[in-house]
């Protein structure tokens, strides 16, 4: 409150009496410019106000300015605070003494302190005093007579609602919204019942419209944060529990809409039982709202003043009628429930939602939006369906039939009542009687005798004999012959519970040309037997679409038929009863190979209306979903139950039978190495082949994958590949492949595609399949033949035969080695003697001493082998430096016939020229063929060199022996003469050898000579035993066993018994001794 | 006895599978489906519900008007639900755990296919008698 500087007389005293408080303000441009101090004191002084009142306030500059406002607002808002304060007290003091005349003005002070304390933001007392007005309220409810009493109860309830906003308000905003939740409970508790007067119902119904709705808005804008779901159950303190939709805007929109709903009966009502309309106009121009809440006046023109003059009860509803009607109340219903909707939305709460959007449609249809109506309803339905809530879905059904009746939608409307018809109602009988018409929608009551009426309604529509005019609009529904119906049931279709069709094929293979038998199976849950005129059966193979008719329309279907060609069955009775298959078994005959498959079952009804459904296989079939938890009979589509779940309404046609005869002429299993021969036949037997083609292919038989694709080839080398398809030779004389533009020749490891000419009936071609086996390994080879039996058809399928066989690989030839010490010498090696006997390591050989390898071959094959040579050859880098190997005996002939498991040796001396750890052998090379002694000339042609086995020795320690021991004694002597042995002990080293000798006594010999000795040999010389000896014994005897030992190593070496023999005769033979000496030993050395 | 009361089972796939008006008198503005549609609607609440209590009996879950939706969630999870106007929370659940009773009686029958609708003349005669008993 600002004075204008200018002190004035009397001012005082008007502000004394009112309680008035006073701030003078100084207002300079500028702060230089200062209004001396005595002047300040003088002003103060004549205001009466303290000196904190007395602000100057500067307005040029612009910090200056900004405090001074802010020292401005501080002081006036300190100001109304005090005296609101005052005013409070004041008016609370009138409360406490109870020095009011009437209630109504204790509601008026309680509002008053409420309102002042709300200034002050003293929320707890404003609170406090908003209740105490509302409880007061309460009071005069019934009591007061001031007003007419319609009017009254108009005043108390908008009054109330003053008072319920304000402390709705308060609560919500501190957050208190279990309180104010509460509040609102109590509040709708105590007016809803007070309904007043009959003919302003609708009056309270939209209060309590505006009471839901204005929480809502509260509760939505609110910053109150809604206690989780944890804290549940939430009671309010007179322990009454809240639900957690209570919490929700959307949940007041709701019940504003549905109040408001309840507003707009009562007023259609209302408005119908007052005649005089015209009145209620003419009267309502003058009447407009007092200036006193929840009440009304008219208002009169007196000359140049307006007089306000009260109401009469019967003015008021005049008013409030005509009042009423200017809203339009239905699309503030549907602004309420699209709020509702979309909370729920939010909140995924889909069937609370839909229940919205349900009550939503509802309006829409009752303003006439049928457009609207039927887009929401649709949605609602498809829930309802989904969840199977029958009698609910025959609700939305029933308004959705109206809605498509009213827009001129034929089809649709069709579609709806046959689902309807078909929906499982049968419980209630009820007839529907008159009372209950507005209980129900559209639809009326879900019962069989509806769904019957429903059911004859549509097929008369239907079969084009009775129209259907909507009494509503001016649209009439009937199928003209420029529009036929045609509806479409597939397999998610709600319709599916009126028509359903099943095929099955009765096999799952069929030859072409054959029979091919099928059921088709037809049920509806239509309340009454449905028939049929004609059913049309299409396949994808259009040629086997046929038609069945039905024995009694006979004519009907002749005419229908346009198509000149198609098949037509007649069929005794077409007539589907109410959940009870129609089955019936055809047959169907497909020339063309692949898959035949039912696609659709058109039923015709009458001569405008067909229904097209897609075919369904018995085995996939889905359960009708709302039928599926009934209590109905259950029964197989087809007569066969296996077949009902097993069957398909597709069925694979074979290729026609090859009249080929492919034949692959495999003679045993292939070898590793060679190139196998494989002849391939074709023989044609009683078609001709046309552009024949033939793969190949080799697949691991193990693991049943190809060996490769050919586009994976490339990268792999072919050391890799264990088996390969080197190539295919043609028959004699057409061996290079001929120059024809589609004649394809493509050969790749394990694939191969090759043209084949044209081959006459009867006749014959062949290839031969090369194959090459780098490992053992069984291979399937796939041979498939595909051709065209005719030559003019690009149309005709190919014919395929096919043909496989498993080849095993087998390795040929097993190659071992053995090293032997030389005959009768035996060289110390110390490597021997350091490691334990049995370890493995590589052979030691002792250095320039004559060893003995026996290479052996053995034949693993079941067929008989030609050794062609066997050689060693050594590595290129150290030929003939390391170590000579030769070959013992070169009289061995080559080309020995090697029959299935004999071994064949071969002897080769080895000396060892380095001294080396780990000296390379060199390789074995076995060289041999498969011995087909027939056709010899033929079969050389081909491998000409034989194929070579390779086998590498392992690598051998050459080392110096120190000692060598040898023995030399006679191969054979005569019983009881005597004979010399020796035993030589070499030194081979730079140091004296001490070497200790033992000889054991033999029961075959006399012995001269000392048994037991110690000897020391020079350094690089050698020490002979001589022993005579007399054999006592004939036949082959072992000699005395001698063990050397070399003290320097303490080693022992014997000879090896085998070599310690020698053959006595008991007398001199009388063969010729010629080469005797020579051949023993040879046979000694082949048979060690 | 409450004067309005409608009384669903629903099955776990959503399915009503038994309903009945058990009120004493049927209130003639309402409409019968108007019961059912606010059933289906408290199911959205039954689904956040059931998941946060051990308890079977939900008491009151949603209200409509003056109209409360009592819920009763078996351990196979179908629903009780009973539309109401009473206030009788102890009569409620006592109707319930007898009606619970009586359902698992039908379960036990081995011609019963779980789900399916009860159309079991004796059951609807119980559930009657038990509402008058105890709503």
């Amino acid at each position: 409150m600002t004075f204008p500087a200018t002190p004035r007389s009397g001012f005082r005293a008007v502000v004394r009496g009112r309680n008035i408080k006073l701030t003078v303000v100084v207002v300079q441009s500028f702060d230089k410019d200062e209004v001396s101090e005595d002047r300040m004191i003088a002003l103060r002084k004549r205001a009466e106000i303290d000196s904190k009142y007395l602000l100057t306030f500067v307005q040029k500059s612009s910090s200056d300015l900004k405090h001074s406002l802010n020292r401005l607002g501080s002081i006036v808002a300190e100001l109304a605070n005090t005296y609101y304060r005052d005013e409070g007290r004041r008016v609370k003091t009138c409360i406490e003494k109870k020095s009011f005349s009437s209630v109504d003005l204790n509601i008026r002070y309680c509002f008053k302190v409420a309102v002042y304390a709300e200034f002050r933001r003293d929320w707890g007392e404003a609170l406090r005093f908003y209740e105490d007005a509302y409880r007061a309220l309460r009071e005069i409810i019934g009591t007061s007579t001031r007003l007419p009493a319609i009017q009254r109860l108009v005043e108390i309830k908008s009054v109330a609602e003053q008072l319920h906003f304000k402390a709705s308000t308060i609560l919500l905003h501190g957050g208190k919204i279990i309180e104010a939740i509460a509040w609102f409970r109590q509040h709708h508790a105590a007016y809803k019942k007070l309904i007043g007067a009959p003919e302003v119902i609708f009056l309270h119904w939209e209060w309590m419209s505006r009471q839901f709705l204005v929480f809502a808005e509260l509760l939505e804008t609110s910053s109150a944060v809604i206690p989780s779901n944890t804290s549940l159950p939430l009671v309010t303190k007179d322990n009454k529990p809240l639900t957690e939709s209570e919490f929700n805007p959307a949940y007041y929109y709701q019940l504003a809409a549905h109040y408001l709903r309840e507003k707009k009966c009562c007023l259609e009502l209302a408005l119908s039982a007052s005649e005089a309309v015209a009145e209620i106009e003419s009267s309502a121009d003058s009447v407009i709202p007092s200036v006193y809440v929840g009440q009304f006046a008219r208002l009169l023109e007196q000359g140049d003043a307006l007089v306000m003059q009260n109401l009469t009860d019967a003015e008021y509803v005049l008013y409030a009628l005509a009042e009423g009607k200017r809203f339009q109340d239905s699309f503030e219903i549907i602004a309420l429930l699209k709020k509702s909707f979309e909370s729920y939305s939010n909140l995924k709460a889909q069937r609370m939602a839909s229940y919205c959007s349900c009550q939503m449609a509802r309006e829409y249809f009752s303003v006439g939006k049928f457009d609207n109506a039927k887009e929401l309803f649709d949605g609602v339905a498809s829930l309802y369906r989904k969840e199977g809530w029958t009698t609910l879905l025959w609700d939305v059904l029933g308004y959705l039939r109206e809605c498509s009746k009213r827009l001129g939608s034929v089809k649709d409307f069709i579609e709806y009542s046959l689902e309807m018809a078909a929906l499982p109602i049968s419980s209630g009988d009820e007839v529907q009687s008159p009372i209950h018409k507005g209980e129900y929608g559209p639809a009326g009551c879900a019962s069989l005798p509806q769904r019957e009426r429903i059911y004859s309604e549509v097929f008369g529509i239907m079969k084009g004999e009775s129209g259907l005019t909507s009494n509503e609009g001016n649209v009439t529904l009937n199928v003209t012959p420029e529009r036929p119906i045609r509806l479409e049931i597939d397999l998610v279709s709600p319709l599916r519970v009126a028509f359903l069709a099943s095929v099955a094929f009765h096999d799952q293979v069929a030859k072409p040309g054959a029979s091919i038998f099928f059921t088709l199976s037809l049920i509806s849950q239509l309340p009454q037997p449905v028939e049929i005129d004609q059913l049309e059966v299409k396949f994808n193979q259009s040629e086997c679409n046929f038609t069945i008719a039905s024995a009694q329309k006979a004519p009907i279907s002749a005419t229908s038929i346009g198509k000149t060609g198609a098949r037509v069955v007649t069929a005794p009775v077409l007539t589907v009863v109410t959940n009870k298959w129609l089955r019936l078994t055809y047959d169907v005959t497909s020339e063309l190979s692949g898959k035949l498959e039912c696609k659709s079952v058109i039923a015709r009804l009458g001569p405008l209306f067909t229904i097209c459904c897609q075919a369904e296989s018995p085995a996939s079939m889905n359960d009708l979903p709302l039928w599926k938890f009934e209590d109905h009979v259950e029964t197989f589509p087809t007569r066969d139950p296996a077949l009902a779940f097993s069957g398909q309404k597709f069925i694979q046609v074979d290729e026609p039978d090859p009249q080929v005869d492919l034949v692959l002429g495999a003679s045993g299993p292939a070898l590793v190495g060679e190139r196998f021969m494989l002849p391939v036949t074709i023989v044609s037997k009683g078609h001709e082949i046309h552009s024949g083609e033939l793969k190949i292919n080799l697949v691991d038989a193990r693991r049943g994958a190809a060996l490769g694709s050919p586009r994976e080839m490339e990268p792999i080398s072919t050391d890799s590949l264990h088996v390969e398809l080197l190539g295919v030779s043609r028959p004699d004389g057409d061996d290079e492949p001929q120059t024809g533009q589609d004649n394809i020749w493509k050969i790749q490891h394990s694939f191969g595609l090759l043209s084949v000419p044209f081959v006459n009936l009867g006749g014959s071609w062949s290839c031969k399949l090369e194959i090459k086996w780098h490992r053992p390994k069984p291979v399937m080879l796939y041979v498939s033949l595909g051709y065209l039996p005719t030559s003019n058809g690009s149309t005709i399928q190919k014919v395929h035969a096919h043909k496989s066989l498993q080849i095993e690989g087998k390795t040929a030839i097993m190659i071992g080695h053995r090293f032997m010490l030389p005959f009768r010498r035996n060289p110390l090696l110390l490597s021997k003697i350091k490691v334990a006997p049995n370890s493995n390591q590589s052979t030691t050989l002792a250095l320039n001493e004559t060893s003995i390898l026996i290479v052996s071959a053995k034949n693993c094959t079941e067929v008989p082998l030609r050794l062609v040579s066997m050689s060693i050859e050594m590595d290129e880098n150290d030929i003939g430096k390391s170590c000579t190997v030769r070959q013992r005996d070169e009289s061995q002939k080559d080309h020995a016939l090697l029959v299935p498991g004999e071994e064949f040796r071969k002897v080769f001396s080895v000396i060892p020229k380095i001294h080396s750890p780990n000296l390379a052998m060199g390789t074995v090379c076995f060289t041999w063929k498969r011995d087909s002694g027939l056709d010899k000339q033929s079969d050389s042609n081909i491998t000409e060199a034989g194929i070579i086995t390779r086998h590498k020795l392992p690598d051998v320690n050459v080392e110096m022996a120190p000692l060598v021991v040898s023995l030399e004694c006679p191969p054979h002597t005569i019983l009881g003469i005597p004979f010399t042995c020796y035993v030589k002990i070499q030194n081979q080293t730079e140091f004296l050898q001490e070497v200790k000798y033992l000889i054991a006594d033999s029961q075959s010999f006399l012995l001269s000579g000392s048994h037991n000795d110690m000897v020391s040999v020079l350094p690089k010389s050698e020490h002979i035993l001589g022993y005579k000896l007399v054999p006592l014994a004939s036949g082959s005897q072992q000699l005395p066993r001698i063990t050397v030992t070399a003290v320097r190593y303490s080693a022992e070496l014997s000879l090896p018994q085998a070599t310690s023999t020698v053959f006595v005769f008991p007398s001199e033979p009388h063969f010729k001794m010629g080469n005797l000496k020579e051949k023993v030993t040879e046979i000694v050395t082949t048979g060690a | 006895m409450g004067s309005t009361a409608c009384f669903i089972i629903v099955s776990r796939n959503d399915i009503p599978i038994y309903e009945a008006e058990v009120g004493s008198a049927i209130k003639k503005e309402e409409a019968t489906h108007q019961h059912q549609f606010i059933l289906h609607a408290a199911l959205d609440i039954v689904q956040d519900l059931a998941w946060t209590t051990s308890a079977m009996f939900l008491k009151a879950v949603d209200r409509f008007n003056d109209l409360v939706v009592s819920v009763y969630v078996t351990a196979g999870h179908t629903r009780l639900m009973l539309l109401h106007d009473s206030r009788n929370e102890d009569g409620i659940r006592s109707f319930f755990q007898e009606v619970h009773e009586l359902y698992i009686k039908i379960l036990l029958n081995p011609l019963y296919l779980p789900g399916s609708r009860i159309t079991s003349s004796h059951f609807d005669t119980k559930v009657r008698a038990l509402a008058r008993k105890y709503l």
